[in-house]
């Protein structure tokens, strides 16, 4: 038939694809469930073994496990919504006519925190947040708030992870959501503009049908991006002070290349996956079926 | 063919003999050039750490690289990651050919089989310096740093004893004439009238890493007579002295700074050269920091002591490193490497490493009582090195896993996240578990110390 293409050329096109994304993501994949069954620390390969889902239970019945896991939901739960909140304000006035060189400029100027390197972002916190000498403390000054201790107290520690992933990510979602407001047509939102004055309604029943396929992945991709938030957390705390900023993702990494223990490791970043994949499928139910 | 055999066999004795004994009447005839000759060429991996002492061996290496054609490859490493990276690199088969090994990580490089026994080269009259004088490394610390049920595989490199450095300006501006004896004076005494105007009597580094165990959990358990592990390898921790000694830690926390739990062996330093904390108990290693002009605002007003005694007596806080060769090198690199960690651990250049910043574990690098005037850490050092615990942290293949543990709960204990008794009850069971793992308690493992 003319016009068909051979199955050769097919396998020569998407084949090397295919391997490249088995070789990377599928292989390692299939490596840690099979590391998760077995007891398999770095420093003891001479007794390595099957120990079935032992590794499993272990993580499934270790408060710490849950405790981290804790703590990252409750970044989540924060940030997220602050991220929302605030994306959707920035969207929202970059929206509204006029101004363009400014808007430009914002527009530019909102990709920098998104580009900084997160090991960046890490060590600019704890310059910027020490005691002593941070330039937060010399700005709080004035108000009495000139000495606060930000790095060795638990909960002023979880604050500035908060504030450095709100800060970093907020300019993301301001950009998705400022995209989907262009997907408006002008001459709906005019006639709705027509028919009230009120920005809620417009917002509600105008613009929010467009921006929820935009609101969707934002919640899929700042989900499992704070799921597996690392690099800053470890280059600005460490997890500490104690355990007050452990999130999950440190928490296997210290099991797995401190502790050396990949078998428990690997069940920990298995039931996370997992965990991540069954909070994307309820995103996309919950909010899809809203559109 | 009997006879030929033994014709034989008794020529190769002859041989040998002769060998041995041209080189035993003449000890002169060894040279670093000349053992070095076969290896002239090859290239010897090893992992150093950002640290004094060891820009001091870098500093030195061009003098052996010129007389030896070995080049060293140095791959710089924060202490943090040292022993990730090594693990990783022995696993792999990687091109490591030289181990630093912390105290702590002897048990665990020497079980699994990743550093070869001394003997194999110092047996081997020609890579052994006739100088080699083994005897001349301070016996605990050859035997804790790089020794493992009875064998040495590594020399001491990089060598610490916990130390009392003090601010005497601070001091006696407070009215007092010297350092604390005690721990108890130090919380008593010197606490409430040193705790003012934003100073502090002293800072404990304590940030959840290694520091947390070595220079923190250990640090108040030994001199109040407690310990991690009883003699059947249970936890000790519920011991009374055990309790008594973190209760110490607790109570001390009010001469200290805010967020004490944050501070890793840089805060404690830069606290202390800064003049805001007037004593800390750090290693002997941070003592070129402290008293360069150009690190330290109070240079002048450094002095050393001797860690205070507790009931139990003084036991401070030891540490350090050892070099040995990697199993996974070649015959070539092993002799190469060998011959690097001889040289570096040499007693021929403890002078220049102690000039240059290091702290050499030699003890005829100290013999000379002028030294003290200008390394003034010396004989709190050589004091400490006297007396001791080799198993300050227990060096058993299974530290890394329990360190974090002792890491986990003894920060949670600090911030009062639990109680005293809470953690140490959680930290020991835990802790048993992985001795339990590890064959311990079935008889599978000998108890390793």
């Amino acid at each position: 038939m003319p016009g068909k293409v051979p199955r050769k050329t097919i396998f020569a096109f998407i084949g090397p694809s295919v391997i490249a994304l088995a070789a990377i993501g599928i292989v390692p994949l299939l490596y840690a469930a099979w590391t998760s069954l077995h007891f398999y620390n770095l420093t003891k390969l001479k007794r390595v073994k099957f120990i079935g889902l032992e590794n499993y239970w272990d993580v499934l019945t270790d408060s710490v496990f849950w405790e981290a896991m804790g703590r990252t939901f409750t970044l989540l739960s924060i940030a997220l919504p602050l991220q929302l909140a605030l994306g959707l304000g920035i969207a929202l006035i970059l929206h509204k006519p006029g101004l363009t060189l400014l808007k430009t400029l914002a527009r530019l100027s909102l990709v920098l925190p998104m580009a900084t390197t997160y090991a960046v972002v890490g060590l600019l916190g704890q310059v910027m947040f020490n005691q002593k000498f941070g330039v937060v403390n010399q700005f709080l000054s004035p108000f009495g708030g000139g000495n606060i201790n930000w790095i060795g107290d638990p909960t002023n520690a979880f604050t500035m992870i908060i504030f450095w992933d709100v800060w970093q990510w907020t300019p993301f979602v301001a950009l998705v959501l400022l995209a989907g407001l262009t997907m408006v047509p002008d001459e709906i939102e005019e006639a709705a503009r027509l028919e009230t004055k009120s920005w809620w309604t417009v917002l509600r029943y105008v613009q929010l049908p467009f921006l929820m396929p935009g609101l969707v992945a934002v919640l899929i991709l700042r989900t499992a991006d704070t799921l597996k938030l690392f690099d800053m957390v470890f280059t600005l705390t460490r997890g500490g002070p104690g355990s007050s900023t452990e999130l999950i993702s440190l928490m296997i990494q210290r099991v797995g290349f401190r502790a050396f223990d990949q078998g428990l490791a690997s069940a920990q970043a298995i039931i996370l996956l997992i965990i991540t994949i069954i909070l994307s499928q309820i995103y996309i139910r919950v909010f899809y079926k809203e559109v | 063919m009997k006879f030929k055999k033994m014709l034989g066999t008794t020529a190769m004795a002859a041989g040998l003999c002769f060998g041995a004994s041209n080189v035993l009447a003449d000890g002169h005839a060894w040279s670093l050039e000349k053992a070095a000759e076969p290896y002239a060429g090859t290239t010897v991996d090893v992992v150093f750490l950002l640290r004094p002492g060891y820009e001091a061996i870098e500093a030195m290496l061009p003098e052996f690289e010129e007389a030896t054609g070995i080049k060293v490859n140095i791959i710089k490493h924060p202490y943090e990651n040292a022993l990730g990276e090594q693990v990783r690199d022995f696993v792999a088969g990687g091109d490591l050919d030289v181990a630093l090994i912390d105290l702590v990580w002897i048990g665990n490089f020497a079980e699994n089989d990743w550093i070869v026994p001394l003997d194999k080269f110092t047996s081997n009259p020609d890579l052994a310096d006739p100088d080699l004088d083994m005897d001349d490394f301070f016996p605990l610390v050859l035997n804790a740093f790089g020794g493992w049920n009875g064998t040495i595989y590594g020399l001491p490199v990089d060598n610490y004893s916990g130390l009392l450095f003090y601010n005497s300006c601070m001091l006696e501006e407070a009215g007092f004439d010297g350092p604390p004896k005690t721990w108890d004076d130090l919380k008593n005494v010197y606490g409430p009238a040193l705790t003012k105007d934003g100073k502090y009597a002293y800072a404990l580094q304590s940030k959840r890493n290694e520091t947390q165990s070595a220079d923190s959990f250990a640090r108040m358990l030994w001199p109040f007579g407690g310990s991690f592990l009883n003699d059947e390898f249970k936890s000790n921790l519920m011991s009374e002295e055990s309790l008594a000694g973190l209760q110490f830690r607790q109570d001390l926390m009010q001469y200290m700074p805010d967020g004490i739990v944050a501070y890793d062996h840089a805060e404690t330093v830069n606290a202390f050269s800064q003049g805001d904390v007037a004593m800390i108990t750090e290693w002997s290693a941070f003592y070129s920091t402290v008293v360069s002009p150009e690190t330290s605002k109070i240079a002048d007003c450094v002095e050393i002591a001797p860690e205070p005694t507790g009931p139990a007596g003084r036991k401070p806080a030891l540490g350090g490193f050892s070099m040995a060769v990697a199993a996974q090198a070649d015959d070539a690199e092993q002799a190469a490497a060998y011959l690097f960690i001889q040289w570096a651990t040499s007693k021929a250049n403890a002078g220049e490493y102690l000039e240059r910043g290091g702290v050499p574990a030699r003890q005829s690098a100290y013999a000379d009582p002028a030294l003290a005037d200008t390394y003034k850490f010396i004989p709190a050092l050589v004091e400490s090195w006297q007396d001791g615990v080799p198993e300050f942290r227990p060096r058993f293949a299974e530290w890394p896993e329990i360190t974090e543990i002792v890491q986990e709960w003894g920060t949670k204990i600090m911030l009062e996240e639990v109680s005293i008794e809470e953690g140490v009850t959680e930290l020991g069971a835990r802790m048993e578990e992985v001795l339990e793992d590890a064959g311990y308690y079935s008889g599978d493992k000998p108890l390793a110390q």
